[in-house]
């Protein structure tokens, strides 16, 4: 072996004691037109991010269409009253400023950071977008036909086909089953639907403003006060969501991919939200299914078989429903061979406590990974977003290491028998079907798509 | 605008490994990263890949911590962490509660000083690695596209224009015997730096370095091969197939000048005034104003992490109903702007703005949110290996603040010719080609 040096301490140092975790002190406040506003000095470099975040995306306006929340949000960023689509990204670059919207399911979201001595203007040019936004017809023109091709464009990409697969068979009928646009729903954006769900959505009493950096909390406060202040708009009203699907045992969704040299696997079933008491717990469970680099999954179908290079499982949060999922990208050869193992550690969590050392492994990790997002602004934003827009108590995040430390085996062996429905999940499998196709089949009766969703048998 | 005092403690052991220390007490975590320099661009010939597989067999054992243990130890101090391989160094790094400090030195040490894999290790990781290729790149629309279409259309040095993933024959190739060589000639502590960043205190850091780091033994100074290049007098293409993508693409990029010469200062912010986002003049022409490109984005990648040839890159995709030369032409007259005007002293000092900030957040930044202080880590490592001079990251800022319009003008004019580029084509396969395939 390659050594230079006989002598090395042969042991693992062990852990120095461990220092105190603290989190800034938020600062809370309703402006005078009822937007909630929280705040968080971090003095790391002298900038501040912030996002405004409205409580409403693509559910709450999917009966008109697929999309048209992130479209719109797409478009808003393309021209004010006051400033056209050029004037805005300059204005922009000479605050030394980045800028972002975006809208998912449930929130929609303008995010920015910027120098601190720019706060002002910054803080002017958000208000002007989420409130005096103008969509400018032929801005919109030129963003509809981006979106066509990026909704072609995504159909190649097999993460892409995998997912919308899972969302549309775990989902059904619910408006969390469509994650894009077909190319005619696009074809078929109007600039007024924009505008519609442009003064649904983003309206004071709707949203959240969050930020976080090298700034005087009080001095922030008046700043958004004298900004945002005078705006108007209340609340939409919540919409009622279908049931969703239920399922009697594994069925196997192929999506033919032609010429794939891959296969991308995605499984999954219905888990909770990010409110639900049994979060935590859930969280550890699936930590040390496939959730770090050192858990089970990983060091099964990674380390030992080298089948795939990045196995991993996470629980996805939606606000009105979760689903846990599995996924890995592995050789043609090996699909059965892969779902077999994902399975096999799946019920072995499901059948046999987690070994003391293996549930302080995993405690260690999550507990302390949960303190890195202390370091940077971008973290600790990040952090307070999911505690105000899940509605999770004040003390979340200072409680919530105590709260992994106190779970025991017995929790996690009940955690996977109620959530890692191993009977019922829901496989996706995305590759060249004359190459897995038998494979797939010995997991469940089998449907067969094509990329643009449409069943061949 | 003040000047930057960020606090760097560095020293030398006597075995040559350069130690950098920068305390911070913003959260009790500790970011630990060791560079090699010795990236992908110098591997063996014969042994494309062979870089970043090694990458691989760094987390497979070493004599005190078998397979598993690297992973295993950090993850359950509760940290991260993760390495990677770039044109001219590798890195390994970790981030974890500063509890977990001793540990992680002891982890790195012991692997630098006694890598121990075996030829089971070697042929999960190469199979690993395939399965990163395919994911990455072959499978995937666009893969690879243009980091490793690039470089075999520019560049004639094998050093620069090899497949840096690596040809899998070459991967099937590599030996054992190999990565023991790979580690004995380039895993030296003479040809790396240590760095601690976050909370350590820098005297207690600097006795750990000394304790774990210290009784390794220095080696013979690395071989490097040579990675100039013969000098360019046209303009070279290359062209490659899209076998999912359904937009052709193409990719344009220029040799810079040579790292941190005024021009390079000046070249780098004329990348900003061209790429810098929405505002940049080719996104805004190409896709937002003549609606040509769907995606025109691209520029220096990394700026301070390279010590041989690299490019300023430009990829776009661009509406079928435009042809490639139609698209070029329209890239084309974007520079000629610059060439023949300049730009203004308003855009100028936007595009300074814009810099100092985005040089902030890049010492702040993390990988992904769950690697604090990756960047000043990054900028720390290259400085050492590459200027032998960490302190840069204080005063390099400055440079860029004083370059002149007069100056990216003049750069434009010196560096985007057609004689100093590459444009690589890569057009989507028919769908008929792509049934019978």
């Amino acid at each position: 072996m390659a050594t230079r040096a006989p002598e090395m301490a042969s042991t693992v140092p062990v852990l120095a004691p461990e220092r105190p975790v603290t989190w800034p002190k938020r600062t809370r406040a309703r402006l005078s037109n009822g937007l909630e506003v929280v705040l968080a000095e971090a003095h790391s470099i002298p900038k501040f991010h912030g996002e405004l975040f409205f409580r409403s995306g693509e559910a709450l306006v999917s009966d008109r269409s697929v999309g048209l929340a992130e479209m719109t949000s797409t478009v808003l960023r393309t021209g004010t009253a006051n400033r056209n689509s050029r004037r805005i990204e300059e204005d922009l670059r000479r605050l030394g400023a980045d800028l972002g919207t975006s809208a998912g399911q449930d929130t929609s979201a303008i995010s920015f950071a910027g120098l601190s001595e720019f706060a002002e203007p910054l803080l002017e040019l958000v208000n002007e977008l989420s409130r005096d936004a103008s969509f400018p017809p032929p801005e919109f023109e030129r963003e509809r036909r981006q979106k066509l091709e990026e909704v072609k464009m995504e159909r190649t990409s097999p993460g892409f086909l995998a997912g919308e697969r899972l969302r549309k068979v775990l989902f059904g009928s619910h408006p969390y089953a469509r994650v894009s646009p077909t190319e005619q729903q696009v074809a078929a954006y109007r600039r007024e639907d924009l505008e519609q769900v442009y003064r649904k959505i983003y309206t004071p009493e709707n949203a959240l403003l969050l930020m976080v950096g090298d700034f005087d909390p009080q001095t922030m406060l008046n700043l958004a006060e004298k900004t945002f202040g005078n705006w108007t708009g209340q609340k939409p009203a919540a919409k009622e969501a279908p049931a969703l699907p239920a399922f009697h045992g594994r069925r196997v969704y192929l999506v033919h991919n032609p010429g794939s040299v891959q296969t991308q696997i995605l499984l999954g079933c219905h888990a909770i939200t990010r409110k639900h008491p049994d979060w935590i717990r859930l969280g550890l469970t699936n930590s040390l299914y496939g959730g770090a680099f050192n858990s089970r999954l990983v060091m099964n179908i990674r380390e030992d078989k080298g089948y795939t290079y990045s196995p991993r499982s996470g629980v996805s949060p939606l606000r009105q429903h979760g689903y846990f999922s599995v996924s890995a990208a592995v050789r043609n050869e090996v699909v059965a061979a892969s779902l077999t193992e994902i399975f096999y550690e799946l019920d072995k969590l499901r059948s046999l406590p987690v070994p003391p050392a293996e549930l302080a492994d995993a405690q260690n990790y999550l507990t302390g990974m949960f303190s890195m997002g202390l370091a940077t602004q971008e973290g600790l934003l990040s952090q307070f977003a999911t505690v105000a827009l899940n509605e999770l108590p004040a003390d979340y995040l200072e409680t919530y290491r105590d709260k992994v430390r106190a779970l025991t085996s017995e929790d996690l062996l009940a955690a996977a028998r109620k959530y890692f429905d191993s009977a019922n999940l829901q496989i996706v499998v995305v590759g060249d079907r004359a190459q897995i196709e038998q494979q797939a089949r010995l997991f469940g009766d089998t449907e067969v798509y094509n990329a643009q969703g449409e069943r061949l048998d | 605008m003040t000047q930057l005092q960020i606090p760097i403690h560095s020293s030398t052991l006597a075995n040559g490994l350069r130690v950098v220390i920068v305390p911070d007490t913003t959260a009790p975590v500790v970011t630990v990263g060791v560079y090699y320099k010795i990236g992908f661009r110098l591997e063996p010939q014969g042994r494309s890949g062979f870089a970043h597989l090694f990458e691989h067999m760094m987390f497979q054992g070493s004599e005190n911590a078998p397979k598993m243990q690297h992973i295993k130890l950090i993850n359950s101090s509760g940290g991260v962490l993760n390495g990677s391989t770039m044109y001219d160094v590798t890195n390994y790094y970790e981030a974890v509660p500063s509890n977990a400090l001793e540990r992680v030195l002891w982890l790195e040490a012991d692997r630098m000083r006694a890598l121990k894999v075996d030829e089971e290790n070697l042929t999960n990781q190469r199979d690993v690695v395939k399965e990163e290729v395919r994911v990455n790149v072959l499978n995937q629309p666009y893969g690879g596209f243009p980091w490793l279409d690039m470089p075999p259309v520019a560049f004639r040095n094998w050093a620069n224009a090899h497949n840096f993933y690596g040809d899998f024959a070459d991967l099937d190739a590599a030996s054992l015997a190999d990565v023991q060589k790979f580690f004995r000639t380039y895993y030296l502590p003479n040809n790396a730096v240590l760095l601690m960043l976050g909370d350590v205190n820098p005297q207690d850091g600097q006795v750990l370095a000394e304790k774990y780091f210290g009784p390794i033994s220095a080696g013979a100074a690395p071989p490097f091969a040579d990675p100039t290049e013969p000098p360019q007098t046209e303009e070279r293409r290359g062209y490659v197939r899209e076998k999912f993508g359904t937009l052709p693409a193409m990719a344009i990029g220029y040799v810079l000048p040579p790292r941190r010469t005024p021009d390079w200062y000046a070249m780098v912010l004329l990348d900003q005034a061209l790429h810098g986002g929405r505002a940049g003049r080719i996104h805004r022409e190409l896709v937002l104003e003549k609606q040509i490109a769907v995606e025109a984005d691209g520029g220096v990648d990394d700026v301070f992490g390279y010590n041989g040839p690299s490019q300023m890159t430009t990829r776009i995709l661009h509406k079928p109903e435009y042809t490639a030369e139609q698209t070029l032409a329209a890239f084309d007259e974007v520079l000629r702007e610059v060439q023949q005007k300049g730009i203004s002293d308003e855009e100028l000092n936007q595009l300074k703005v814009k810099w100092r900030s985005d040089y902030y957040s890049t010492l702040e930044g993390g990988r992904g949110g769950y690697m604090p202080r990756y960047g000043l880590m990054h900028l720390l490592a290259c400085f050492s290996l590459f200027d032998n001079d960490p302190q840069l990251v204080n005063t390099v800022l400055q440079s860029f603040l004083v370059v002149q319009r007069e100056q990216i003008q003049a750069v434009a004019n010196k560096y985007l010719r057609p004689e100093n580029r590459a444009i690589v084509f890569r057009a989507p396969v028919s769908k008929d080609a792509k049934e019978a395939a």
